[in-house]
């Protein structure tokens, strides 16, 4: 301030005011994306146990979650305390997830922490410009102390992110999706959970074998997932969102292979999948399903399937874009 | 076989190889593929399941109709979903008809005839979408990383107890 007072000129003072404006949501930013990885580390590296609630559009399930991580190797085991038991076991590259009443097992491949150990420089620009970060309250969840933070959108292509992170750890104990009428799309929050908890092989081992010998295992296995051109592009992408990932895979238990593109500004994700229009006709429109919007239309021959954590706009908009690159 | 009959379930075969798959459903080991990628095609997309013994009942049941040899005509724009309707009929008795001969028939099979019958008759608005799509995009969802709660758990949440979202 010195040096505008120095001036004594106002239209140098008002430069100066607009500088720190300009300023202060940078640093602001950096702050956020600090609180994330932050979260992100804490989630791969401590061990815990706890009871997870998932609320979306009217509903709640209650699951319990434990998470090990034992010299750098990780292994979780979810699994879901109301309704039909299903138990997801994340270890050694690869995801199982047991479906005892129907005696099915389907092993997933997974690529995911491998291919994106942190946010790309990319998506951290978007997240910068594309949201404003606050700190917003300190306070409880689950018993522990936390402090909340807020991604607001500066756009009406993304919805508003709040987290609740344990001082301590960093780790999120609760996440909130909110939308344009300020409505919570999603929740996830801990109800209780022991940080640092001691956690040993038993207690992420599956309740059945790896295989058990009279059930169903449908394994996709990695050679079905081939990050590769799928020859799709997204022509009129919505603004600061990047292509995270590109590839076929297998789904639906079909050999069919279907094209698999991935959109991400920092937060949100979009899917596009791209496939032949198959005699198991999907009805086409917009949908709403587990907190995200889905977007399902027919594009010649294609059936074309957009979905995402992001307002139903932004859905729309890109499963109209994509095009033949 | 199995890849037959799984691309037969998919509507991917012509006329001639959907005799042929038809014949190969008539034997136990045929039948027993054709239950099984049902069970994992309805246990992925979270359908509701019938009770047991439906596929007998409605076997019976189905037995004692008398059979409509063509759609009933109506008028004008009605007649599109006549025509889904029947199709729908068709499909639910085609697989009534798999099924009779076979000792116990898994309940599913008729769910899922039901469910491609509510698909056929389309139109009426979008179906939920396959779970393994919702895991394919949750691993790649930045949202998911952060929290680190299980990706798993929005997937788990799409097959519900009573298979809708």
């Amino acid at each position: 301030m010195t040096a505008a007072r120095s001036l004594h000129s106002p239209i140098a003072e008002i430069l100066l005011a607009l500088t720190l404006l300009s300023a202060a949501p940078l640093v602001r930013a950096d702050e956020g994306t600090e609180w994330l990885d932050r979260a992100a580390l804490a989630a791969r590296k401590l061990n815990y146990t706890g009871t997870i609630v998932y609320q979306h559009g009217g509903r709640v399930e209650t699951s319990r979650l434990v998470h090990m991580n034992d010299m750098g190797v990780e292994t979780e085991k979810l699994v879901n305390l109301d309704g039909p038991a299903r138990e997801v076991i994340r270890s050694h590259g690869e995801v199982r997830c047991f479906y005892p009443d129907a005696r099915v097992v389907r092993i997933e491949p997974r690529t995911f922490r491998n291919a994106f150990p942190s946010l790309s420089p990319l998506q951290l620009k978007s997240l910068t410009e594309f949201y404003e970060f606050q700190k917003a309250e300190t306070g409880r969840v689950a018993g522990m102390e936390t402090q909340a933070y807020v991604f607001e959108p500066k756009d009406g292509l993304r919805y508003a992110h709040k987290f609740w992170a344990e001082i301590g750890t960093g780790l999120l104990l609760k996440a909130r999706i909110i939308n344009e009428k300020n409505e919570v799309v999603e929740q996830f929050t801990f109800t209780d959970v022991v940080l640092g908890a001691r956690v040993d092989r038993d207690m992420v081992k599956p309740s059945w074998p790896p295989s058990p010998p009279d059930w169903t295992v449908v394994d996709t296995g990695p050679r079905d997932v081939d990050l590769t051109d799928t020859g799709w592009t997204v022509d009129k992408l919505p603004p600061g969102f990047v292509k995270s990932v590109e590839g076929f895979r297998a789904l639906r238990g079909k050999r069919a292979r279907v094209a698999h593109l991935v959109f991400s500004d920092g937060l949100a994700a979009v899917s596009v999948f791209v496939e032949p229009v198959g005699a198991t006709a999907r009805a086409t429109g917009m949908l709403q399903q587990a907190g995200m919007n889905v977007y399902v239309r027919q594009f010649d021959d294609q059936i074309v399937t957009v979905l995402g954590e992001v307002p139903a706009a932004t859905v729309r908009q890109i499963a109209y874009s994509v095009a033949r690159r | 076989m199995g890849e037959e009959i799984s691309r037969l379930m998919d509507g991917e075969l012509d006329d001639e190889h959907v005799e042929i798959v038809c014949g190969q459903l008539k034997h136990p080991e045929g039948m027993s593929a054709w239950m099984c990628y049902h069970v994992i095609g309805d246990t992925l997309r979270g359908t509701d399941r019938c009770t047991p013994g439906f596929s007998r009942r409605f076997s019976a049941r189905l037995a004692a109709e008398p059979t409509v040899l063509a759609p009933r005509t109506r008028q004008g724009r009605t007649a599109s979903f006549a025509w889904a309707a029947a199709a729908t009929v068709a499909a639910v008795a085609v697989v009534g008809w798999v099924a009779v001969g076979t000792l116990d028939v898994q309940p599913t099979v008729m769910a899922k005839a039901r469910e491609a019958g509510s698909v056929r008759s389309a139109l009426v608005g979008p179906q939920a979408v396959p779970a393994d799509y919702l895991i394919a995009h949750q691993e790649y969802s930045p949202t998911a990383q952060i929290q680190g709660v299980g990706p798993y758990l929005r997937a788990a949440a799409a097959q519900g107890p009573d298979g809708r979202p």
